[in-house]
């Protein structure tokens, strides 16, 4: 049952998607054609692939210890993840499970708190952990961004559309609040955690600012630290940048596809 | 949910816990670390001093920390501002025109060094600028004299030769890009309206500054100011410059043959001669002066930096005394430093060497850095003051209005107006 | 709660100082109590006024169209049987994976002033000379809103999309069932049902948008003559590249959580108004 304008609305969309697609991919397009081509070419603008691409790869390898730097990257953005998101969905459910005007209260204050700079709050937060002695340590880049009040937000948003019916019943079948929290609440909200994942795990992988802070020998660096690092000096190398951005992306997306088919099956999944 | 915390504060507890440190610890011999920006000019230079240190001290390890120069410079203010000590290095290396900045705003943080080193030995103008209260904090590294680096072959072939670059002044150069552009239509030079160097530059040729010698702001009435803002503004009307956005594209422009000159500090040697297929087409002169200005030279300085020890250092001792022994003392070191990584060091000594008086091919045998040296002894020495970076902001903020031929004495009042608002 | 005592320690204590050090005048770490002084010389700092002002520039044109495109982006891959989602989803949201460092560099080369931007419109003579688009105040600020829409359509796309796959597929049926053309069931099933959503991501866009660093620091420093510059910045600046001056510094953020404060209320007041 097709009529004309529902073919124009439907051609729009694929023209409009696909100039969409084709902005977005272009970049990376480049960043790829970069990666093969010397500095000096990309310099000039060529835009087609050189054969440089060996010679950038090991002097990229060559530049830092990349195996720790590696190492270093997936640890924390690993369990920066994962105990983010268990705070911060515990936290987003408990704001919206349990009502009160004190609740309220204290969320407002938490959008507030989300509002000021991160840049205002760095020596304070400096100081703090050098009281705690965990200078250059994994502690001292995890501990301020566990509790994401961002995220917190985004659960509590999400959770009032998780049926109360589900918990009510949960309660008459002698559930504890966090068994319901276990097996009840995570697995109705699966795609609202493959969404959360994947932006808690780009936000700690390209973290940027605070590691460059507290973290102070080389031995510690991050995969984002070290990328930044070869832009600087008289004469960077751009194609070895290039492939050290493409490696400083390449993790986020294979999240990306992971969890896509979570979507997928979010969709499917009817709850019981 | 009460009972679940208490549970999940545990889980995260031994997580927390179960997270060991691979803590590096050397041995029994001691290490200096060092923090600076660029590997292959700073921190090059650093491990080749320190290989020669080794010589009379082989227990002793370097660690070179490289950051990027503007994150460095954060992560320093960052950590000297909260007070901390733990983390710092052992020496740390400072653009010349921050150090008054550093050195009034963190007071004791670093560390006086004119019962090591004899400051005479250094060009005084670096020297100067790390002066506080008539204690010296810095050893001095490179310099950044200044000279216009041009393409020799591409501006012969519009008939101009050395000898018509030799002590000219600004209005000069303007009219040989107007006779290039005319004859051959090539592009003189490039200009990054995002940066204020060439007016830094000007200013600093004809021995002033955005502030006088008591750090007062100098630029409303100060007729070396309104020289260069109305010389940057004929460079802009003469149609010899195209503009460029960033460093990258700015170096890529006279590197690719896009334009054909470019005034810098002699640091820019190294990305110049990054192109060994251009090797004799290049060629270097003075910077132009400044026309009608009392004090105007031919001499100037963009950028350069020294080392500094921090008070905080683990390995203070070793520290100064590695610096004063080889950066302070060995003209061989800078001979090795200048051939290899183009680094123009500020001991007046090290002028006599070998490296110093060869002629290089690169530039079709002009002896560069024998120029180069004798300009530096004749840069004026200015207070960079507290503010630069402000003026410089201030400054930047009016290139579209100089640049769209906007009056001059009201862009002068609008800078400073914004300066003296800013460091109130 | 964990989360409450992590923030305690981590947010609320930082927080305060900053409070504190924004009734703090002095260079350095040079303080003495200054009152007011700091809020009056917000009143005269030309710098904090163009930041301010181009912020809301910003977060007028730049807010409105992100959020619309994602939401259209969402609903369009949410079909099930429209060809090639896959594709679509993952390269639309492509953008917002891209480390800082690679995302800057690409966007200063295509406009550059030889950049693949300026040669195609002079290709299709669309403009008869090179724009310098980093170089000149009007299109520095389209560079930087178009870069900010580029890199964060995307990841606004995510929540909706996360959010259109819990509602109930059965709703849609039943509509389709009763004749409900496409763009009804969008507005009256869809977007009521989002609402929570689009409420999430329009507060922390604006947010976000009062926060502006990333971009405008890797790709214009502010520039030029401070036409891009924003409160993020001039904070960053005050910090870390000016003379120290911490306590002028906390109060320019202050004046951004009083701004969010004010928006967030008008947005959940538009919600809960629109719920009624």
């Amino acid at each position: 049952m097709t009529n004309p304008i529902a073919l124009l609305g439907r051609a729009a969309t694929y023209l409009l998607l696909s100039l969409a697609a084709f902005v977005s991919i272009f970049p990376f397009f480049w960043m790829i054609v970069g990666a093969s081509n010397t500095s000096a070419d990309i310099i000039r603008g060529k835009g087609s692939p050189g054969v440089a691409l060996w010679d950038n790869i090991v002097k990229f390898f060559n530049s830092f210890d990349m195996v720790r730097v590696l190492f270093n990257s997936f640890l924390l953005a690993g369990l920066g993840t994962a105990l983010t998101l268990l705070v911060t969905s515990m936290a987003g459910y408990g704001f919206e499970m349990f009502r009160s005007r004190f609740r309220e209260k204290v969320f407002g204050g938490l959008l507030l708190m989300l509002s000021i700079p991160f840049a205002a709050l760095m020596i304070p937060l400096f100081v703090l952990m050098a009281q705690f002695k965990i200078i250059n340590t994994y502690q001292a880049v995890l501990l301020p961004s566990i509790a994401s009040i961002f995220i917190i937000f985004y659960f509590r948003q999400a959770t009032k559309a998780f049926p109360s019916e589900l918990r009510d019943a949960a309660r008459i079948d002698g559930l504890k609040e966090w068994q319901i929290f276990l097996f009840v609440y995570i697995p109705v909200m699966r795609s609202t955690y493959a969404a959360a994942t994947i932006i808690v795990f780009m936000a700690q992988w390209n973290n940027y600012l605070w590691p460059l802070i507290v973290l102070q020998t080389n031995e510690m660096k991050t995969l984002t630290l070290v990328v930044a690092t070869l832009t600087s000096g008289y004469t960077p190398d751009w194609g070895v940048i290039m492939f050290g951005a493409i490696c400083a992306t390449f993790p986020t997306l294979v999240i990306f596809f992971l969890l896509q088919r979570r979507f997928v099956e979010g969709m499917l999944g009817a709850v019981k | 949910m009460i009972r679940i915390t208490s549970r999940w504060r545990n889980t995260l507890a031994v997580a927390l816990t179960g997270i060991s440190l691979f803590s590096v610890t050397a041995a029994s011999a001691a290490n200096i670390t060092v923090w600076c920006w660029d590997q292959n000019f700073n921190g090059a230079t650093m491990q080749e001093a320190f290989s020669r240190y080794q010589a009379s001290h082989p227990d002793d390890t370097i660690k070179i920390e490289i950051f990027d120069k503007a994150a460095m410079e954060q992560k320093l203010q960052a950590q000297l501002a909260s007070g901390a000590t733990d983390g710092l290095p052992d020496i740390v290396l400072i653009e010349d025109y921050r150090a008054q900045k550093y050195l009034q705003s963190f007071p004791s943080s670093f560390e006086p060094l004119n019962s090591h080193v004899d400051y005479s030995t250094f060009a005084p103008y670096k020297v100067e600028l790390a002066t506080l209260n008539g204690q010296t904090y810095s050893i001095p590294f490179d310099s950044g004299v200044t000279g216009l680096f041009y393409r020799a072959d591409l501006l012969e072939a519009a008939g101009f030769g050395a000898a018509d670059l030799e002590n000219i002044t600004w209005d000069q150069l303007i009219e040989i890009g107007k006779a290039v552009k005319e004859k051959t239509g090539e592009t003189l030079l490039p200009i990054d309206p995002t940066s204020s160097d060439w007016i830094r530059i000007m200013l600093q040729s004809a021995g002033s500054w955005y502030f006088d010698a008591d750090g007062n702001v100098t630029i409303k009435d100060n007729p070396v100011f309104k020289a260069a803002v109305e010389t940057y503004q004929r460079l802009m009307a003469a149609g010899i410059t195209t503009p460029v956005s960033g460093w990258t594209e700015y170096t890529g422009s006279f590197t690719s043959g896009k334009t054909l000159a470019t005034f810098s500090g002699v640091w820019m040697t190294a990305t110049i001669k990054a192109n060994p297929d251009q090797s004799g087409k290049w060629g270097v002169a003075p910077s132009p002066r400044l026309d009608g200005v009392e004090g105007a030279s031919q001499a100037s300085n963009l950028g350069g930096s020294s080392w500094y020890v921090l008070s905080s250092a683990p390995q203070k001792d070793l520290a100064i005394d590695f610096l004063s022994e080889i950066w302070a003392k060995d003209i061989d070191f800078y001979q090795k430093i200048l051939v290899n990584q183009g680094a123009l060091g500020t001991l007046l000594a090290a002028r006599d060497g070998e490296a110093f008086k060869a002629s290089d091919e690169f530039f079709g045998g002009q002896p560069v850095w024998q120029n180069f040296s004798t300009w530096l002894a004749a840069i004026p020495a200015v207070n960079y003051g507290i503010f630069t970076e402000e003026a410089d902001t201030a400054t930047v903020a009016q290139i579209p209005a100089i640049t769209s031929g906007g009056n001059v004495d009201e862009i002068i009042a609008a800078i400073d107006a914004q300066v003296r608002q800013q460091t109130q | 709660m964990p989360a409450l005592v992590l923030l305690g320690i981590f947010m609320v204590y930082p927080i305060l100082w900053s409070l504190w050090m924004s009734f703090q005048v002095g260079r350095g770490m040079n303080f003495s109590f200054g009152g007011l002084t700091n809020i009056m010389r917000l009143t005269q700092d030309p710098v904090f006024i163009r930041a301010l002002t181009n912020n809301f520039l910003f977060l007028a044109i730049q807010v409105p169209i992100m959020l619309v495109l994602a939401l259209f982006f969402a609903n369009a891959l949410n079909d099930s049987k429209l060809w090639g989602r896959g594709f679509f989803r993952t390269a639309i949201f492509l953008p917002c994976v891209t480390s800082l460092v690679a995302y800057s560099v690409i966007f200063k080369s295509i406009f550059g002033l030889e950049g693949i931007a300026n040669q195609s419109l002079l290709f299709l003579h669309v403009i008869e000379n090179p724009i310098n688009w980093l170089s000149d105040p009007f299109w520095a600020r389209f560079v930087v809103i178009a870069a900010i829409t580029w890199r964060w359509t995307g990841y606004n796309m995510i929540f909706y999309l996360a959010a259109m796959q819990n509602i109930d597929r059965s709703m849609y049926e039943a509509a389709r069932i009763d004749g409900v053309p496409g763009w009804a069931r969008f507005w009256y099933i869809t977007v009521p049902l989002l609402k929570p959503v689009i409420l999430f991501t329009s507060v922390t866009s604006t947010i976000g948008t009062l926060q502006l660093f990333d971009e405008v620091n890797l790709l214009t420093m502010g520039g030029p003559s401070d036409s891009t510059m924003t409160l993020s910045l001039y904070i960053y600046n005050l910090s870390f590249r000016f003379m120290p001056s911490f306590g002028y510094a906390a109060t320019v953020s202050y004046v951004i959580v009083v701004l969010v404060g004010l928006l967030s209320l008008i947005q959940f007041m538009v919600a809960r108004d629109r719920r009624a």
